[in-house]
């Protein structure tokens, strides 16, 4: 027996599997993998990895440089034992959507049961790997990060950055997480090759994609839950030593099961509503009812657990909170006249419609500058000159700390205002018409636009049978341009959030912090008192903010925007 | 007789004196509304044209005009290098952003490849994800590359530009239009014998005019309005891009409002001229990216 005649069959068999057809599509794959490159690894580097970074330094006491551990406390510092809920909702969260994932999946292997349990095994390995990958980078980045300080006064050469990252690369923790990476993803890379050999179809390829990541999240979510877990059982026996309950759990309990038992009642009075009969929907209600005061009652814990975070927080919050009711409804208002009127076609509504959109393409820190001056505290600053022509005392506007209401009611003659009922300071007021200065054009245009897709005929049938032109308005045109109304104020609320520019340039040491709404809240942290820790926990809240309004306008989306 | 037949009787006089006055009205409004959204900017101008006094004073119109308020407020704030490092650091974005973005629109749009829906997926999810996560980060981040790095990072090009050169925003634009062009097109080109190299270079690009307008104008716009970010990794002027350079000259120039004023206006200048010529296409990508908060 010749050499040939072992190799031969083995070479008919690879030269039947390689056959052209599969070259070019590894081909067309690597081609792909090679565009996406470069623009894949910088979002990467600079969009996805600061996520998990950002979450690595809100676990550190952080002031310029680098301190201890310190676990959750910078978020306890922020909201208090509120964090400690959140936190576990968002690890209940994470099982819930790898359960869905898991049973989503689990419908398309219809029929085949069996192919989908053999299919989890690469699965579960796959997502192990994943968590043992980012576990060795957890552990690996302080060690990388310490090589920018050895670094420091010494001549940069490139032996001695190679030599300090291998020193990094081969720190003992290093190395044993590695080891266990090194471990888990052969394991995973053969169960992936086997199951590749037999279900080679691109198909089967997604599914394996679609089960690792319904494990990753699972994974993380135990994680979570576990780490809160540990985290609360830490700040107890710490409470408990100093001889003081924390009555931190309680608290959690009671406030968890409030909003459980206000989303029964939210679902029993939507399913009550739907009711024909008339003795079922009074059922319905009244249960509604018991749930939903229930719920209020468990949730009355809130108040005292926020009055334990940070003040500075509260009043950002507070600052948002405001500025959004105080310019999404006006904004919104103003444009969709003003769209209607545009919309009729006159001669010069092209030019009208240039002038209003010049305030929002104008560059926002030229604009806010002009603001600063025109709201000036001066007498003769135009706007308080305008004032004064009209017989009014002048105001000090962009440097005035008070709230509206008590201004207004101060003016009035009430001297003793309460202080819950402050309102906006007069500053953030300053920044409510700026803001709705500049976006009115905004959102005139996308109203144009949202006009121009109704049809007609519902309009002019409805003028034929003698609807008056406000009857149109009200029952046609306003409820056809509801997805307009929802994209605009979805993303008006997520900008509230964002914005920074315009009362980075308005905001004044004599408005004492009123205008500064959560972003600047967090820049100011950050940047001017260098807590970085703490300042990163805070964005993390803000996303936690900003999830959960774009969770609940989407539900809100199902049910109340009408398509025509 | 049905009532919908028949056109309702109204004298034509009265109904043409009605429609007048209603479109009289809906002017009045609409001009109430253009003084409004345009008084800031003619009290701009118009207090950049003064004198000190007479900016510090009530006045709505300058007594002389006074164009040297420009050269000052030019010199003073150093506008001329603001504005050629804000026009530098865009080309510098526009030249990594338009060619990565290309290249991986293109192959989102026209390869089936595994992974390529989640990969895409995980893409579009950064968008949500609120700029103050990242900023501390990113800040950090780059500053340890600058360190342990052969080129300053702080301070220069890199750090401005190349953070913003993966654009999520730019590859999703470009992915949809892609998508939209004939597969004939690249059937023939393919048995022609050209590769996807080829097909992008000679054949989609010259057919995505509009959307590549749309990403050069929202990153000039950008990189015009850029605050936060410049602000934390520039601590000389030498990168400094304009908004920060206003920014510091709003507070520098203290009380002399008619040097600010001009100073504002010179900044303004640029975008609005880009907006005048090319507004269709400019409404419409600032309209689509709804980005500006």
């Amino acid at each position: 027996m010749s050499l040939s005649d072992i190799f031969s069959p083995l070479k008919k068999r690879l030269s039947t599997w390689l056959t052209p057809r599969r070259l070019r599509g590894w081909r067309e794959n690597l081609t792909a993998y090679l565009m996406i490159g470069p623009a894949v690894s910088l979002i990467f580097l600079f969009g996805i990895f600061p996520v998990g970074f950002a979450l690595f330094v809100s676990l550190h006491k952080w002031r310029l440089k680098r301190g201890d551990i310190i676990g959750l406390v910078n978020y306890t510092k922020a909201i208090g034992p509120l964090a400690y809920l959140l936190i576990f909702v968002l690890g209940v969260g994470l099982l819930f959507l790898a359960f869905r994932q898991l049973q989503r999946n689990y419908k398309e292997f219809e029929g085949r049961p069996l192919r989908f349990w053999i299919f989890n095994i690469p699965g579960v390995l796959l997502a192990s790997a994943g968590l043992s990958f980012v576990n060795w980078t957890v552990v690996l980045l302080p060690n990388i990060l310490d090589i920018a300080d050895k670094i420091r006064g010494v001549e940069k050469t490139r032996e001695l950055f190679v030599q300090l990252l291998g020193e990094a690369f081969s720190a003992p923790l290093v190395l044993t997480a590695r080891g266990i990476m090194f471990g888990v993803v052969l394991a995973a890379l053969i169960a992936v090759s086997i199951a590749f050999y037999f279900w080679r179809t691109l198909e089967d390829i997604q599914h394996q994609f679609s089960l690792a990541a319904a494990w990753l999240l699972a994974g993380a979510g135990a994680i979570v839950l576990q780490y809160v877990y540990g985290q609360m059982m830490l700040a107890y026996t710490l409470a408990m030593q100093t001889g003081e309950d924390p009555g931190i759990l309680p608290q959690i309990v009671s406030i968890s099961s409030g909003v459980i038992l206000l989303f029964i009642g939210w679902k029993l009075w939507q399913k009550g509503s739907e009711q024909e009969s008339m003795a079922l929907f009074s059922f319905r209600i009244f249960g509604a009812m018991v749930f939903i005061v229930g719920g209020w009652i468990m949730i009355g814990e809130l108040p005292i657990i926020v009055a334990a975070g940070d003040p500075d927080l509260w009043v950002g919050l507070k600052a948002t909170l405001f500025y959004s009711l105080g310019t999404i409804p006006f904004q919104l208002g103003i444009s969709i006249f003003l769209a209607v009127l545009l919309f009729q076609n006159l001669k010069g509504s092209a030019f009208f419609r240039m002038m209003f959109f010049m305030p929002y393409v104008t560059p926002t820190v030229a604009s806010a500058a002009v603001f600063r001056q025109l709201f000036s505290n001066r007498q003769q600053a135009p706007i308080n000159a305008g004032m004064k022509l009209l017989g009014m005392e002048p105001l000090q506007w962009l440097w005035e700390p008070k709230g509206i209401l008590r201004l207004m009611a101060n003016n009035a003659g009430i001297e003793n205002w309460p202080a819950w009922a402050d309102g906006p300071s007069l500053a953030l007021g300053v920044v409510i018409i700026y803001s709705i200065w500049v976006f009115v054009g905004y959102n005139t245009v996308i109203y144009l636009a949202g006009l121009g897709n109704i049809s007609k005929e519902v309009g002019e049938a409805a003028e034929v049978d003698g609807a008056s032109r406000w009857q149109i308005f009200r029952h046609i045109t306003f409820p056809l341009l509801s997805p307009t109304t929802y994209f605009l104020t979805l993303i008006s609320v997520i900008g509230t959030f964002k914005a920074f520019n315009h009362i980075w340039i308005m905001r004044l040491e004599a408005s004492l912090g009123t205008a500064d709404t959560f972003s600047v809240v967090i820049f100011t942290e950050f940047f001017e008192k260098l807590r970085y820790g703490y300042a990163s926990a805070m964005a993390f809240i803000l996303f936690a903010i900003i999830l959960g309004l774009t969770f609940v306008n989407n539900k809100i989306q199902g049910s109340r925007v009408f398509y025509g | 007789m049905d009532k919908a037949l028949t056109p309702p009787r109204t004298k034509p006089k009265k109904k043409a004196t009605w429609l007048l006055l209603r479109n009289i009205a809906t002017y009045l409004m609409l001009s109430i509304g253009v003084v409004i959204a345009v008084f800031p900017f003619f009290w701009m101008i118009s207090t950049s044209l003064m004198t000190l006094g007479e900016a510090q004073g009530t006045r709505l119109i300058p007594s002389s005009i006074h164009w040297e308020n420009y050269g000052n407020a030019w010199k003073e704030a150093r506008f001329s290098l603001f504005m050629w490092n804000s026009v530098r650091i865009t080309l510098i974005t526009l030249a990594g952003e338009l060619t990565f973005s290309v290249l991986a629109a293109y192959a989102f749009a026209r390869i089936k490849f595994p992974g390529r829906d989640l990969i895409f997926g995980l893409l579009l999810s950064t968008m949500m994800i609120p700029a103050m996560v990242t900023i501390i980060p990113n800040f950090l981040l780059v500053t340890w590359l600058g360190r342990i790095g052969p080129i300053k990072w702080i301070n220069n090009w890199p750090a401005l530009t190349i953070p913003f050169m993966g654009s999520v925003f730019a590859i999703f634009l470009l992915r949809q239009f892609f998508a939209q062009i004939p597969s004939e097109l690249f059937d023939s080109a393919r048995v022609d014998g050209a590769g996807h190299l080829r097909f992008l270079w000679s054949v989609v690009i010259p057919l995505s005019k509009a959307p590549l307008m749309v990403i050069i104008i929202l990153s000039f716009i950008g990189a015009w309005n850029a605050l936060a970010w410049p602000m934390l990794v520039t601590n000389s002027p030498d990168w400094r891009p304009i908004a920060v350079g206003l920014a510091g000259f709003i507070d520098e120039a203290g009380q002399q409002i008619h040097l600010m004023m001009a100073g504002a206006f010179i900044v303004i200048i640029p975008i609005l001229v880009l907006y005048f010529f090319t507004q269709k296409q400019f409404t419409e990508s600032i309209a689509r990216s709804g980005l500006k908060g």
